[in-house]
């Protein structure tokens, strides 16, 4: 039996060192030389540089950078300024048809988003946003707004509707009964929703590609510069993934646990 | 005698009142919920309805000027283009088996990680890391680092020399989704696992339910609406993946790793032909609808949603 | 301090079919006075008590409190406090602050809020919480805290929804008498919701019975145990309940297994064309007698003892169940045949079986 539990963790440990190898791979890439990411066989020692940064940086990678983190913080911002009152209405004091209007929410995430990408392109050039952070800002924030909405709603229904009721009987009215008494109740699930958005708005690829370029251009479209430039730069590619990857995944590391409570009461209430 | 208090009202007291009545307005109630609502209409359904309207259009951005009215003309030639239906099966086999796979994966990933042991917390940040790599930088990494014919890990661990991009262009995507996705699948099923009443398992084990009885008779049937969730969320993101296709094999060799996403790109972006992308867009979005209706119905009977308010 | 009056208030809720979870309700509840309404769940006595609230819509008639109507007052207006069965307190906030709460949003001075506070916190024995957030209270000293949520209003009425069901036995008893001696204290006009009817028994000036929104008889705990109106408060109050059996009707009496017992002849006039009526007579109006005397056997299924008193269950013929206190040290063993009787001839209440109306209750008052 205590064997069996031993083994079982070591197995355990295994899988999950496995499963995260290419990421492990990709850290220990990203501090060799091109020459030593370039060998076979593939080579676990090495002396460490951080030449590879560096490069990244040299080759432009602090305007993505901060189009990145400007794109996915107004983005956020803006979905919570629109989801947070949405869901109220939709779960503490519900108005009528609230299934079909979330049934709405839900199915604009279903369209494929392909099938706009099209107009949305011709309707940014005719708008001067071609290429402009504003045009990933607008699209984000209807992007993430549906799971944001459905994700707030459920963390809304939790709240004690007898606390809303005392508040109302203590004399608070609407802004003051969200802000003061509902706001400071869900704020673990609007962390956990914001979080989401980030994730998201951080890794979105699509659009970023087809709408922005040089100047408006996040993250990803720096990272697909590298595909032009394959096989030269491994090592540079990977540090600038690793770059690239890097804010999220702290977040998500630290907020791991807001991550699962956020997708789990999003999901099942 | 004490009949007294159960005064039958006075008949008509009430009855002059109109009965409901200090109701708040339904637009005060409204108010909060519209401009979510009003900015999700703008930005989601008017461009497609500009889509369905440029689908009646022959349209190239490289003669310019062309535009002109043509009816269904450019369904009839969607239809009739073979690429798009390889397109539409790489699509529905890409989302199906990387929705299953990774579910599948997760449920296992889930259960190894629903015990205690020793640096739990540490094997579940490992699992989730993969979900929180940029999917582009995930695509390129396995791209080079892995599946590379010369240089990548796979053939120095297997000792095979074979182009894995080239030999299986959509097994290899696959991979990568797979792989990004199966930590989300991991949370979702284990905060599902976790929710579970530990009195109910217990009551299994008084019963006299072994380990994998108590599995499929108690535990899966009380996971299935998390597993219907993670299968709808995985698959509205899988269906329209884009990133891995566009970077690592730009959906080749020939069409063999198109997808509809790609493949719609290409028309548009490459072929400027803006009147045959969007009827392939409409029709991608009439085939979503369809698929989407039967989930959401079965969703919304899941998750009781359609009373309303809890 | 002031007087609450429901005249004719109903509350329906629309659907296919509307349903009146309160219906035409009047009833007047003095300044100062104690009332609690008490019925089973569904008989709409939290929606008539969270009409005075605001939290419910009053859809006919209407509601007044002191000499206003409120009837279209937000529940901020209307100068009232509530104690939610939840406590719902604010779980970011002190307890001070959730005292505080609601006279900081009238636009009073911290000082001023901050007195008030402690003055209630001291009433309360809360002082040494009042940093405490809820959730490093007890069960106890949060209930204790939503008290002093309504008490530092200092409203014209409290309105209470089973503040108690949240609390183990023995601190609900204790909390009861607290709850009652700082009314007194206070003399603020209360209206306290429960389902436990023994709550109702001890804490209520009067106590209103309500049965699917409507009013079944208001009166005072005494009289309510004493003179039922009807064969449902005649049943709701008292533990255990009244024993209740439908018997024929004659010229003699009513007779069961043979015990015939007469009854008044205003009883029998008032009684009139009926042949059977339903009969009341709690368990301690009976009681085991010898063989020779007056009264019906009764065939034992089930002795509860609890000491000083012990109930006895048995059948008396033809599936009537009868309910018997007897001497807690002498109990009937299980399956004998024991033979009852009345205490006094006149403790028996006798309802109409058609309107379940009283028709009469011939014990001697008090």
């Amino acid at each position: 039996m205590r064997l069996g539990r031993i083994s079982l963790t070591a197995f355990t440990w295994l899988v999950a060192i496995l499963f995260v190898f290419p990421v492990i791979w990709m850290v220990l890439t990203s501090f060799k030389t091109e020459a030593d990411a370039y060998t076979d066989p593939p080579k676990l020692f090495f002396t460490p540089t951080l030449e590879q940064f560096a490069g990244v940086f040299e080759r432009g990678f602090l305007p993505y950078l901060a189009n990145s983190g400007f794109v996915t913080l107004i983005s956020t911002l803006a979905v919570l300024l629109l989801a947070i009152p949405a869901s109220y209405a939709l779960s503490i004091s519900p108005v009528k048809g609230t299934s079909n209007v979330l049934g709405f929410f839900l199915s604009t995430k279903m369209l494929p988003i392909v099938a706009a990408i099209i107009p949305l392109y011709v309707i940014s050039q005719n708008l001067q946003l071609l290429d402009n952070v504003w045009a990933l800002i607008i699209l984000y924030t209807a992007m993430n707004l549906p799971l944001a909405i459905w994700m707030m709603r459920s963390f809304f229904l939790e709240v004690p509707k007898e606390m809303i009721e005392a508040a109302r009987v203590d004399g608070a009215k609407l802004p003051t009964l969200l802000y003061r008494v509902v706001l400071p109740v869900v704020a673990p699930g609007i962390a956990a929703t914001a979080l989401i958005c980030v994730i998201f708005s951080w890794t979105e690829f699509f659009y970023a590609v087809n709408l922005s370029a040089a100047r408006a251009g996040t993250v990803p479209v720096f990272l697909s510069g590298f595909i032009t430039s394959e096989g030269l730069y491994w090592a540079q590619l990977s540090a600038a993934a690793l770059l690239a990857s890097l804010p999220v995944m702290i977040i998500g590391w630290i907020a791991q646990n807001h991550l699962v409570r956020g997708l789990s009461m999003g999901a099942v209430k | 005698m004490t009949t007294t208090e159960v005064a039958p009202a006075p008949a008509g007291r009430g009855a002059e009142q109109p009965a409901p009545r200090r109701h708040a307005s339904p637009w005060k109630r409204r108010a909060p919920l519209l401009p979510a609502l009003i900015f999700t209409i703008a930005v989601t359904q008017i461009p497609f309805l500009v889509t369905v309207f440029y689908s009646f259009q022959s349209w190239n951005l490289v003669r310019p000027g062309s535009q002109y009215f043509v009816g269904f003309q450019n369904y009839i030639d969607v239809f009739a283009d073979s690429t798009f239906r390889t397109a539409m099966l790489n699509t529905v086999v890409l989302t199906v088996v990387c929705v299953f796979v990774s579910m599948v994966l997760g449920l296992g990933l889930a259960l190894l990680l629903d015990r205690k042991f020793t640096g739990r917390s540490v094997v579940r940040t490992l699992i989730i890391t993969p979900f929180l790599i940029l999917p582009a930088a995930g695509a390129l990494l396995w791209k080079t680092a892995m599946f590379d014919p010369v240089h990548g890990l796979l053939n120095f661990v297997f000792g095979t020399d074979i182009d894995w991009l080239s030999a299986y262009p959509l097994g290899s995507v696959m991979t990568q989704v797979i792989w990004q996705w199966t930590p989300f699948m991991t949370l979702l099923i284990l905060a599902g696992l976790q929710a579970q009443s530990k009195e109910v398992l217990e009551a299994a084990q008084v019963d006299g339910a072994g380990r994998w009885r108590t599995f499929a008779s108690i535990t899966l049937p009380q996971l299935s609406r998390y597993l219907q969730l993670a299968a709808l969320l995985g698959a509205i993101y899988i269906v329209n993946s884009f990133d891995a296709i566009y970077l690592m094999t730009q959906g080749g060799p020939g069409t063999a790793s198109t997808n509809l996403p790609f493949y719609i790109y290409q028309r548009a972006f490459e072929g400027f032909d803006v009147g045959q992308s969007s009827a392939m867009g409409v029709i991608v979005v009439i085939l979503t609808l369809i698929v989407a209706t039967f989930t959401l119905r079965l969703m919304f009977r899941t998750f009781d949603v359609s009373g309303g308010v809890k | 301090m002031a007087e609450v009056v429901y005249a004719g208030a109903s509350r329906i809720y629309s659907g296919s079919t509307p349903v009146k979870a309160v219906d035409q309700l009047d009833l007047s509840i003095a300044d100062g006075e104690f009332l609690v309404l008490v019925g089973p769940s569904g008989s709409g006595k939290s929606t008539a008590l969270r009409m005075v609230a605001g939290l419910e819509d009053v859809d006919e008639g209407e509601i007044r409190i002191g000499d206003r109507a409120v009837t279209d007052l937000p529940p901020k207006d209307r100068d009232i406090a509530m104690v939610f069965q939840s406590y719902a307190l604010y779980p970011h906030m002190s307890v001070a602050e959730n005292m505080g709460f609601a006279l900081k949003l009238r636009g009073m001075s911290k000082e001023k809020v901050r007195a008030k506070v402690d003055e209630a916190a001291a009433m309360l024995d809360l002082t040494k919480y009042l940093d405490r957030k809820p959730k490093a209270l007890s069960g106890g000293q949060r209930q204790r805290v939503a008290m002093g949520r309504a008490i530092v209003r200092e409203p014209s009425v409290f309105l209470m929804d089973e503040p108690l069901s949240n609390l183990d036995a023995k601190l609900r008893v204790e909390t009861r008498a607290n709850i009652a001696a700082l009314q007194r204290r206070l003399s603020t006009t209360t209206i306290y919701v429960t389902h436990d009817q023994v709550e109702a028994m001890t804490m209520g000036d009067r106590v209103a019975v309500l049965k699917d929104g409507l009013l079944q008889q208001c009166a005072s705990p005494r009289e309510l145990y004493d003179r039922p109106a009807n064969t449902f408060v005649a049943g709701f109050i008292g533990s255990p309940a009244m024993n209740l059996a439908k018997l024929p009707l004659s010229e003699a009496g009513v007779t069961l297994g043979g015990f015939t017992v007469p009854l008044d002849r205003d009883v029998l006039a008032r009684a009139g064309e009926l042949s059977e009526v339903v009969v009341g007579v709690r368990p301690e109006s009976l009681r085991l007698v010898g063989d020779g005397e007056d009264g019906f056997d009764l065939v034992v299924e089930l002795v509860e003892e609890l000491g000083a008193d012990a109930y006895v269950h048995g059948n008396a013929g033809e599936g009537q169940r009868i309910v018997v206190r007897v001497d807690g040290r002498t109990p009937p063993r299980l399956g004998e045949k024991v033979r009852v009787g009345l205490r006094e001839l006149g403790e028996l209440h006798v309802f109409d079986p058609q309107s379940t109306k009283s028709i009469a209750q011939s014990s001697q008052p008090q």
